[in-house]
């Protein structure tokens, strides 16, 4: 754990160390749980059906009871995710839910559903391109079955509940957007390590004192004078799920200070508008739709390519590192496009292939250390 | 004033620790490698110590030293630790400025590193994780094949044909060396097989950094003229190799002690 000058951050380091242990005290307590894997989850349904939503991470050792049952190039994540599940290590949880983005969360939530029958399963259709009516239609029709599903489990969840928690979420993701906006011109004071663990926090406190904690925390960090990344390469940090420290820290460790994130575990899951009144399940689908969209997805007119040019630019990063998870085909299928345009308008990339079970290798470090060496050069005024 | 200083680069690698000392004008003093056994921290020492007996200096002749290669961290007395990358880099230009790409293949990993025209990193790409067609693989191959591991370019250069060799995974490869040896292959064609699969993994490596004139290769497997000559023919063009292949790295260490003994480091 590292240091930190902010109360909030040592509360949020304290509540991402903790990990499940809050949310199976409150299941003890008599709190209905449901663990969500994918930011594509509407939480707010069941947030205002009264579960507390925590996400769903992978954890560190192996996975030997899902390789029985899953191959081993599906993602790190999904395998270890599900080995969790087989070794009952969720068994605080009623619900968990899941988005079909790609292959293997469509079919992680089949063998879940078959091998912990005791739990409720439910998995959201997102359309596979999000842009236009049709997308909204399907995505609210789909949003109606999913309320049906848990008002099945949990009593009927009316509008104006629902309405109380897209509120209250969308409030919670203004604050985490805010936050990221002071932290650009703070990359001293807020570093990405303590970013990484307000963020993880997110996943499993209740939202509403997750929300009074960052709101404290981003007026205290806009209170500090303004600062740089000094003689340190900035860089944004990009990929799918990233919950394992060591990345973050081992990138920090090499001299760079981690300005922004364009992560799923990031600034992603902040990405959604605030909803449009009128019908709360007319808004959630178009604000799930109208997010930063998960690779795995189509958005069109969507530059993926151009998406992170402009925020690695709007952060004045020197360099961008993708964490990507192996075996995750639809960011792989993107990278090769994205770090070359990137390239193309002289910034540059850093690919590191990550698994969550597995501590930051020598090999890796090395990387990071001559990209932020090549970074260095690159700057004239710190030769 | 007494004795001239001399600046060090100890690149302390997976299969071999090597030292280079150069002067202020960046000649070379003097070189030595050693085998880094399992502790780094001496056989870093060692080499020091051989380069300086080489060079008839004494230690405290070294004004500044700067360390690199995996076990970079382990090397004492190092003003600080500088990777591989940036090191190879530094080095190949300085023996020859016309270098823009170089291919690093040392024990247990390989490298294609592309470099500007003041000999700065453009882009880089590391194999992964395991040392699957690196030096290590062919150590592996010339103990199961019985051969001289500094005969296996030679001997590769004299088949008429590669055999098929379909992994660079040093498990797999060696049960398909078996069964091909059991089919009755000759070994110059199994040699070639592997110089070959060596040089696909290595050339799409180097083809995501982009490899322009001069191309230079670096490392022990730089020595296999087999492995060379597969690189030449998939990157069509000619590869320089230094005199001392393996002390590239050390070098660009080298050179990165005197700019930091001067206070015009480049790299920080």
């Amino acid at each position: 754990m590292t240091t930190t000058r902010f109360s909030e951050v040592a509360a949020c380091q304290a509540a991402a160390a903790e990990g499940y242990g809050a949310a199976r005290a409150a299941a003890n307590a008599g709190r209905k749980v449901a663990g969500f894997m994918c930011s594509y989850a509407p939480q707010e349904l069941f947030h205002a059906a009264g579960y507390l939503p925590v996400r769903i991470l992978g954890r560190e050792g192996g996975a030997t009871l899902a390789d029985e049952i899953i191959q081993p190039y599906a993602c790190s994540f999904a395998r270890s995710a599900l080995d969790s599940a087989l070794a009952n290590e969720f068994d605080f949880l009623r619900l968990a839910v899941f988005s079909h983005t790609c292959d293997t969360m469509q079919n992680v939530a089949d063998l879940w559903r078959r091998n912990r029958p005791e739990m409720a399963v439910i998995v959201v259709s997102v359309p596979t391109q999000t842009e236009g009516a049709p997308a909204r239609t399907f995505f609210r029709r789909e949003l109606q079955r999913v309320r049906q599903a848990v008002e099945a489990l949990a009593g009927p969840v009316a509008d104006d509940a629902l309405w109380d928690s897209i509120r209250l979420y969308q409030k919670h993701r203004a604050a985490m957007r805010r936050l990221y906006e002071v932290r650009r011109t703070h990359p001293g004071v807020i570093s990405g390590s303590e970013m990484l663990a307000v963020v993880t926090a997110s996943f499993f406190m209740e939202k509403q004192a997750h929300l009074e904690l960052i709101t404290r925390l981003a007026d205290a960090v806009a209170a500090c004078p303004e600062d740089t990344p000094g003689p340190r390469p900035a860089v944004l940090v990009a990929g799918s799920v990233c919950q394992n420290a060591d990345f973050i820290k081992a990138i920090e460790e090499s001299g760079c200070a981690v300005v922004d994130d364009d992560l799923c575990m990031g600034s992603r899951s902040f990405s959604l508008p605030d909803p449009p009144d009128g019908d709360p399940l007319e808004s959630l689908a178009e604000i799930y739709l109208a997010r930063t969209p998960c690779p795995a997805f189509h958005k069109p007119g969507f530059d993926a390519a151009q998406h992170m040019l402009d925020r690695a630019r709007a952060a004045q990063a020197d360099g961008v590192v993708f964490l990507l998870t192996k075996f995750c085909d639809p960011w792989f299928f993107d990278y090769p496009y994205i770090s070359r345009t990137l390239e193309a308008a002289e910034m540059p990339t850093l690919l590191l292939e990550v698994e969550q079970h597995l501590p930051a290798p020598a090999q890796l470090r090395t990387r990071v250390e001559a990209f932020a060496e090549m970074l260095r050069g690159r700057v004239a005024s710190w030769a | 004033m007494g004795v001239k200083p001399c600046f060090a680069g100890v690149d302390v690698g997976s299969a071999t620790t090597k030292a280079v000392l150069v002067d202020a004008d960046g000649a070379v003093l003097a070189h030595a490698l050693l085998p880094s056994g399992g502790n780094l921290a001496a056989a870093a020492d060692a080499v020091v110590a051989k380069a300086l007996a080489d060079a008839g200096l004494a230690r405290d002749a070294i004004a500044a030293l700067i360390s690199t290669g995996y076990g970079r961290e382990n090397v004492a007395g190092r003003l600080k630790a500088v990777t591989e990358i940036t090191c190879h880099a530094r080095g190949a230009h300085a023996l020859n400025p016309g270098v823009r790409a170089v291919i690093d293949i040392g024990g247990q990993d390989s490298k294609a590193i592309a470099l500007d025209a003041k000999g700065m990193v453009k882009k880089f790409e590391m194999n992964d994780k395991c040392a699957a067609g690196t030096g290590r693989f062919l150590e592996v191959m010339a103990r199961t094949l019985d051969v001289d591991l500094a005969a296996i370019g030679p001997l590769a250069l004299t088949a008429d044909a590669p055999a098929r060799i379909s992994s660079t995974c040093t498990v797999f490869a060696e049960s398909e060396v078996i069964s091909l040896l059991a089919k009755g292959e000759s070994v110059p064609r199994i040699l070639a097989g592997l110089c070959a699969a060596i040089t696909q993994r290595v050339y799409a490596l180097a083809s995501r950094v982009g490899m322009a004139p001069v191309l230079m290769m670096t490392g022990g497997v730089a020595k296999n003229s087999g492995v060379v000559r597969g690189i030449e023919q998939a990157a069509g063009m000619p590869v320089v190799i230094p005199e001392e292949p393996q002390t590239v790295g050390a070098l660009g260490a080298a050179l990165y002690a005197r700019d930091a003994a001067e206070n015009k480091n480049t790299i920080q």
